[in-house]
């Protein structure tokens, strides 16, 4: 795309919307907006970096944040505990295009059955399972315009929900786990499609097609192939020369007047100097975690717990998607570093089915998991030797015979797992760090026993030579999904939003990211945030402009 | 779970490998870079942190961890002890006196049962072994052995890794451009249609 002169706009100007994130939610907030001809500021925590800046640099990006979020985060499991820093970690990347430029690219819809569970399951002991205000009807016009403009490469599977336009692009090249995830899938009576993966296949949109370098998962991508927010709608967006996309901006408070109307925010420019940038309305794209923080920093005279928590359930059902994950040795070479993540999956257990005795359901993929310092570090069996000839002969002749299978579950919405604000420990920039209170639900810890099981049937059959454990099913500490936090819903007392994104409490205030989802879904999540953006931005643009904010 | 290889890489780096791994990477760069200039200078090495008879220790302790014996590279033309001597003087200064004292516990440990023994480096390959086998669950030798992989392992742009010989063990390349095929069960499956 031609890049057009950047606008820029000065803080005292009052533009008709700040977004604060420029990821999945908020590129597709600030495309949709300012599209629309509304004036529009993004401000982003991180840097802006080109393409040209994405290395292949395992240790950067894998063991340091090259670009993800360096602040601490403290964990616990229950309320009664202190939270520890280094008990766990959120992993979410700090720069322009936010996660949605070192994701996975894993792009799996909602099916019809996650927006209706509570109703057709009914509760859950444990859990505050709710239906969603909308259903996969409304939302499935708004994931067919991700796929079309942002871009996805796939076809139809058994199980998918129905869709109104084919895929724009076709599927990734099958890989070898592919192929034999296909193989031991289908001898068990399983039905393996490919994997819908928001990278492209061929070149689209001007931008270029995957040229198969391995680097996906934490890595941005050079090639523009990845359809980040970065690379896709973020350049739409600028080229309307109504959005200012404004980098090392990091918010701290959302204000709020006399009469209760947000009215900009504050944050820290590039020097840790606070800036104001006024605004008629503020959309909070920050993710499932930075949302709630946001708004349980915004504290005021009218919202003492925070803002737009009237109902007190901000940073509150806090939901991860969870799974274990088990690696296989083959024969001949597979040679996984090569090209994309993922190439096949299943949706057989998506549903989840009382039959089994609990709740939950999944997907199973076949995955590349092994980049060289990780792997030789412990991507081999626990009881595999971790040092000698012995680990040298098995660490080189294992690399490129080993695939990774991978489940991805369910979380119950429990509403004592949470966000909140840790009480002692402060990031660099002086702010309360996150505070993560989670402990899964037992159904989870089931449903991800199950599909594990499943996994290893599929390697078996698949022939292989040997089979071991490589995360099993294990309380989280870690998690790129974060969900949940401020759930849309009607009713003001067990909601944050309202179906247009709007909190019951401010009206010129939304919430658009992960911490909108009232169910988990099985994983993969970044789709569904990006189709809610573009749901969003579409019914914020409609209320502004019939003057109802 | 979303990210299994991330979670083993925030694992590696919370667990006993944790300084070497948690690191600024340009200070690891230097390190490395470091590494490999000494060993393309001729000998005798001039170490920083450590004495000469410590880093010979340090390194017959990497030569266990990936050993060169089998006749392929290992710690030992990686590098790794000059990337660790580099490393105790910068990022992992606050690692020099853990580093130092859990030579001299395996020092101790040699003489203890064998007495007349002059130090690590000066054992055989299997008693080494056997000594290394008493403390592998220790810190000492879990960061000692993360020091290793990283030396080892690390993109070779950081001036570790050697002429690849980590790289090259695996049968990893890094090319940046792939085609399908990329291995032999897709090939397998497209040659059968």
């Amino acid at each position: 795309m031609q890049a057009s002169p950047r606008i820029t706009y000065p803080t005292s100007t009052e533009v008709d919307f700040v977004i604060v994130g420029s990821g999945a939610a908020g590129g597709v907030m600030a495309k949709e907006l300012s599209t629309r001809g509304f004036s529009v500021v993004v401000l982003e925590q991180g840097p802006r970096l080109l393409p040209s800046q994405f290395e292949h640099d395992e240790f950067k990006y894998m063991l340091q944040n090259g670009i993800s979020n360096p602040s601490p985060v403290s964990w616990r499991k229950t309320e009664k505990e202190v939270a520890r820093v280094g008990a766990g970690q959120l992993l979410y990347a700090r720069l322009v295009g936010g996660s949605s430029v070192h994701f996975t690219a894993n792009f799996w819809r909602l099916h019809e059955i996650d927006f209706i569970e509570r109703s057709r399951l009914g509760s859950i002991p444990g859990a505050d399972l709710q239906d969603w205000p909308i259903t996969y009807a409304d939302l499935e016009p708004y994931y067919t315009k991700v796929d079309w403009e942002v871009g996805v490469s796939g076809e139809p599977g058994p199980f998918d929900p129905p869709r109104s336009r084919p895929y724009p692009l076709p599927p990734m090249p099958v890989k070898s786990s592919g192929v034999l995830f296909e193989r031991g899938a289908r001898k068990i009576g399983l039905h393996p499609q490919s994997a819908p993966m928001a990278i492209l296949s061929r070149p689209f949109n001007g931008r270029n097609a995957c040229q198969h370098c391995g680097y996906c998962m934490n890595f941005g991508c050079e090639y523009d192939a990845k359809s980040s927010s970065l690379a896709s709608v973020i350049p739409v967006a600028e080229a309307t020369g109504k959005c200012e996309i404004r980098p090392n901006s990091y918010v701290r408070k959302v204000e709020l007047n006399a009469r209760g109307r947000a009215t900009g925010v504050i944050y820290f420019d590039a020097q840790k100097k606070e800036q104001f940038q006024r605004a008629k309305a503020v959309v909070l794209c920050a993710n499932g975690a930075e949302t709630p923080r946001l708004l349980l920093m915004s504290k005021s005279n009218r919202f003492p717990q925070g803002l737009a928590n009237s109902s007190g359930l901000i940073g509150k059902t806090l939901m991860f998607n969870v799974g274990a994950g088990v690696m296989g040795l083959f024969e001949h070479p597979l040679n996984e570093y090569r090209s994309i993540q993922v190439t096949r999956l299943s949706h057989d257990f998506y549903d989840s089915d009382p039959k089994r005795g609990f709740y939950g359901g999944g997907g199973i993929d076949a995955r590349f998991q092994q980049y060289p310092i990780t792997w030789a570090f412990g991507g081999l069996a626990q009881d595999a030797p971790k040092w000698g000839s012995a680990f040298k002969q098995m660490v080189g002749d294992y690399f490129n015979r080993t695939m990774a299978i991978a489940g991805h579950t369910t979380s119950l919405p429990v509403p004592s797992n949470s966000i909140s604000l840790d009480p002692k420990v402060k990031d660099a920039w002086g702010l309360p760090a996150i505070r993560v209170t989670y402990n899964d639900h037992p159904d989870d810890l089931k449903i991800s026993q199950f599909l594990m099981d499943r996994s290893m049937e599929i390697l078996d059959a698949a022939g292989a030579q040997k089979k071991w454990v490589d995360y099993g099913v294990e309380p989280a500490t870690f998690t790129a999904h974060l969900l949940g936090t401020c759930r849309m819903g009607k009713n003001p007392k067990t909601s944050v939003i309202d179906i247009d994104h709007r909190t019951h409490d401010v009206r010129n205030l939304f919430l658009c990211d992960g911490s909108s989802m009232v169910t988990s879904g099985r994983g993969q999540p970044t789709m569904t945030i990006m189709a809610l953006a573009f749901r969003a931005g579409e019914r914020i643009a409609g209320l502004a402009s019939r003057g109802e904010i | 779970m979303s990210d299994q290889v991330t979670r083993r890489a925030f694992l590696a780096a919370a667990g006993a490998g944790a300084a070497w791994l948690a690191a600024d990477p340009e200070l690891v760069r230097a390190a490395l870079v470091h590494a490999r200039n000494v060993i393309a200078a001729p000998p005798p090495y001039r170490f920083e942190a450590l004495t000469a008879a410590q880093a010979a220790d340090l390194e017959a302790i990497a030569m266990r961890i990936i050993p060169s014996d089998d006749g392929s590279p290992g710690a030992k033309e990686a590098g790794v002890v000059h990337f660790m001597d580099k490393a105790l003087t910068t990022f992992a200064a606050d690692q020099k006196a853990a580093t130092l004292a859990g030579l001299a516990d395996l020092n101790k440990r040699a003489k203890t049962k064998w007495p007349g023994t002059t130090s690590f480096v000066a054992l055989t390959p299997a008693r080494q072994d056997e000594l290394l086998k008493s403390i592998e669950g220790s810190e000492f030798f879990g960061a000692t052995r993360g020091a290793v992989i990283v030396g080892m392992f690390a993109n070779p742009s950081y001036g570790g890794n050697q002429n690849q010989v980590g790289w090259k063990l695996l049968g990893f390349q890094a090319h940046g451009l792939y085609q399908s095929p990329f291995g032999y069960y897709d090939a397998e499956a497209r040659k059968g249609g």
